[in-house]
């Protein structure tokens, strides 16, 4: 590593990696997801999808809330409807997954435009509240029309297919779900490089200052209202793969508030936080769990007492968190890092 | 010093709780359960699990299954469907368990197809008809009459007791329910069977998820003239439409279903498929016994007797299944399907399963809560039609 700044031009200072050296780790991190179906079982292989699945829907939410500053509570409806689009398409018009999902994140994109409109006007809890709206509206929409979606009881999403093979074990869908995910984490990473990205930061750190320099905000909101809903489509396209029956249910108003949570907890505007905080919220009931059931297992009587401490420690590292890091994991990775860049000659 | 003997001591002892499960792990028949110990139906979730983890320790206390014990792996999943998915993975491809005790409409209706690939007998606490089509979902069961005989049930009481009270016509019937799978379950077998047997259904109320006030629902059944109503929430919401009527002044019946009771409400009609605890039924003995032996403090109730009931019944499955040298899923499916007339020792009717026909029993007992006590009103007997089935 090198311990100071040698940036020489812009286009050194626009790079994505400062130095060779996280090019190679990141390469081999890479690598790394790509044998470990070899020897993972299929609970790990499941619970990574889940927490791929979060990473691309906590990428999309942040592009709104993160870096674009308006506060949205949206995410479970979007998740439902890049999930229902895709139970439609896939089961009843029977289209290959290939055009599925992207068909779903533009469709979930529209849905996202029209409810972003009143960010116009609103600012804040007001538009807190107007999401809010729209995931009601959106429940209540996957609820009744009983001919689309199935209604209360849900619909069943056929597998994806790929050259003949039908991707229903937990190993294929990771196969698939991962290169969704690098894909995105890309697009999303030099999305900020580009004039569209400094527009969503420069409407979030002051909008009047960004509509004098001639941002035309409202365009811009709905853009970034329009990219987080197709990020997010996309992700509630998978989880219907993966689910492989979805039903009103698995869309409640905890989830986006769990979303909510995650950039929070692993650090508003970064991308590197959106993966911190997706694979920190996944992770922490199955490892509460772990510990709860072999606890549990030795005494099987506690586990009903057991059980419920699982919500009070979540809600407990929750707080802490917010006490003794408010920037999130992603600062916490960043001053970590600092700290070694400069070992052992700190200043 | 003090503390490396505390230690050493920690050490000893999860040593010790270590070594008998090694020793043990041969002789094991592992069952999943899935369970809500925190999540919205905890308020029944958690003494149907303890009722079903007591039976569990009586069994095995008792010398277990042909000399094995069972093992449980309980866990909560809070009533989150992708946590009981990841459960039902874990306990499938990593712990290989044999079958497993799941619990509501959420879990049931999210695994219904997977259960039925991967041929694991799953018994639910959901009580949903088509479930009980093995054509369709030959994995599951469930040990009580089925949301709709429940419904068909009541709606008889109702005639009786409409005639019993020398009302003239039509009795006014109303049906109250939240916007979900559990809610609906029963509607249109409820609609059918009440148009048979001439009893207006006059008024459909919706009851939204975690609702605090039911007052312009109940204002407008007032307005329709209706004097009985069939509740079809959980107890929470059951309580806060009672609270309601009673704020303005209705003289409405009301019923529910068996999640929806219980002997801390007044005056409620209701479905009771498993008795309440302390009933004098020859079977109740041993959950009194495991009540004494595990924890005398606690109280219980109809669900705790309600996850008993569906332990026995599984554990007679394994039973079979270990005679047949089958211990696995088609196994239990089998030795399951082959209860005729199997009783709970009156904790719940016997049960029948066959091939063809996972309905458990077509007998439903109604009670009614007097002076806050549970009182037997009859026993309602439907037929077992071919019409009736799955719906």
């Amino acid at each position: 590593m090198r311990c100071g700044d040698f940036r020489q031009s812009y286009a050194e200072d626009m790079s994505l990696f400062e130095s060779p050296l996280p090019r190679v780790l990141l390469a081999g991190l890479l690598v790394f997801l790509l044998v470990l179906p070899g020897f993972a079982s299929t609970y790990w292989l499941d619970v990574l999808s889940r927490i791929f699945i979060a990473i691309i829907a906590a990428t999309g939410l942040n592009v709104v809330t993160g870096y674009t500053g308006l506060i949205s509570l949206g995410t479970a409806a979007f998740l439902a409807v890049g999930g229902f689009a895709t139970a439609a398409m896939a089961g009843k018009a029977g289209l290959p997954f290939v055009v599925v999902i992207p068909l779903s994140g533009l469709l979930t994109a529209l849905v996202g435009l029209v409810f972003g409109i009143p960010s116009l006007r609103l600012k804040g809890l007001y538009l807190a509240v107007a999401t809010l709206a729209a995931h009601y509206i959106v429940e209540f929409i996957v609820t009744h029309w009983d001919a689309m979606t199935g209604g209360v009881n849900g619909i069943s999403v056929p597998p994806a297919h790929f050259a003949g093979l039908a991707l229903s074990d937990d190993r294929s869908m990771y196969y698939l779900i991962l290169p969704v995910m690098v894909g995105l984490l890309f697009f999303t990473k030099n999305l900020f490089r580009t004039k569209v990205g400094k527009a969503f930061v420069a409407i979030r750190d002051q909008d009047i200052s960004a509509e004098v320099m001639g941002v035309d905000v409202f365009r811009y909101k709905l853009l970034s209202f329009a990219v987080s809903s197709f990020i997010i489509g996309v992700a509630g396209s998978l989880l219907a793969y993966q689910a492989r029956l979805i039903s009103p249910e698995n869309f409640p108003i905890t989830l986006a508030i769990d979303y909510l949570g995650m950039v929070i907890i692993g650090g508003l505007g970064s991308i590197l936080g959106s993966i911190f905080g997706a694979i920190f919220i996944t992770l922490l009931p199955e490892m509460l769990r772990l510990a709860t059931d072999a606890l549990g297992s030795y005494w099987p009587s506690l586990m009903v007492i057991v059980a419920p401490i699982k919500t009070g420690v979540f809600g407990l590292v929750v707080v802490l968190f917010l006490i003794f890091e408010p920037d999130g994991m992603a600062a916490r990775w960043n001053h970590i890092k600092a700290y070694w860049k400069l070992y052992p000659f700190s200043y | 010093m003090n503390v490396q003997k505390s230690l050493a001591g920690i050490l000893a002892a999860a040593l010790a709780a270590l070594v008998p499960s090694w020793a043990s792990a041969q002789q094991e028949i592992k069952v999943g359960g899935i369970f809500d110990l925190t999540g919205v139906t905890s308020d029944v979730g958690k003494p149907f699990a303890q009722g079903v983890q007591d039976c569990v320790a009586v069994t095995n206390d008792a010398g277990g299954i042909g000399g094995k014990k069972i093992k449980l792996l309980g866990a909560d999943y809070g009533y989150k469907i992708d946590q009981a998915r990841a459960l039902y993975k874990k306990f499938v491809n990593d712990d290989k368990v044999v079958m497993i005790q799941g619990w509501g409409t959420g879990d049931t209706e999210a695994l219904k197809d997977f259960v039925g690939q991967d041929k694991i007998p799953y018994f639910s606490g959901s009580f949903a008809a088509p479930l009980s089509d093995p054509s369709k979902f030959p994995y599951n069961f469930f040990v009580a009459p089925t949301y709709s005989e429940q419904l068909r049930s009541w709606l008889d009481w109702v005639k009786q007791d409409y005639g019993k009270g020398g009302g003239k016509g039509k009795a006014k019937v109303a049906f109250m329910f939240g916007d979900n799978a559990y809610g609906k379950a029963p509607l249109a077998a409820g609609r059918k069977y009440a148009a048979e047997i001439g009893v207006d259904v006059v008024d459909e109320a919706v009851l939204p998820p975690n609702f605090q006030d039911a007052t312009s629902q109940l204002l407008t059944m007032k307005q329709k003239g209706v004097e009985y109503a069939y509740i079809n929430v959980t107890t929470t919401g059951v309580s806060l439409v009672l609270r309601d009527a009673k704020k303005l002044g209705l003289t409405v019946k009301f019923g529910s279903n068996p999640y929806g009771f219980s002997e801390s409400l007044v005056a409620v009609t209701g479905v009771v498929p498993h008795v309440p605890f302390g009933t004098p039924v020859p079977g109740m003995k041993m959950l009194e016994a495991a009540h004494q032996k595990y924890h005398p403090t606690d109280k219980h109730d109809a669900m705790y007797v309600r996850g008993w009931a569906s332990c026995l019944v599984w554990t007679e499955g394994l039973r079979g299944a270990d005679k047949a040298g089958q211990m696995n899923g088609p196994g239990v499916k089998a030795a399951v399907e082959k209860l005729a007339d199997f009783s709970t020792g009156g904790l719940s009717q016997s049960v029948t399963y066959t091939p063809a026909d996972h309905r458990p029993t077509m007998t439903t007992s109604i009670y009614q809560i007097q002076n806050g006590k549970l009182v037997k009103i009859g026993d309602y007997i439907m037929p077992r039609t071919k019409e009736w089935f799955g719906l």
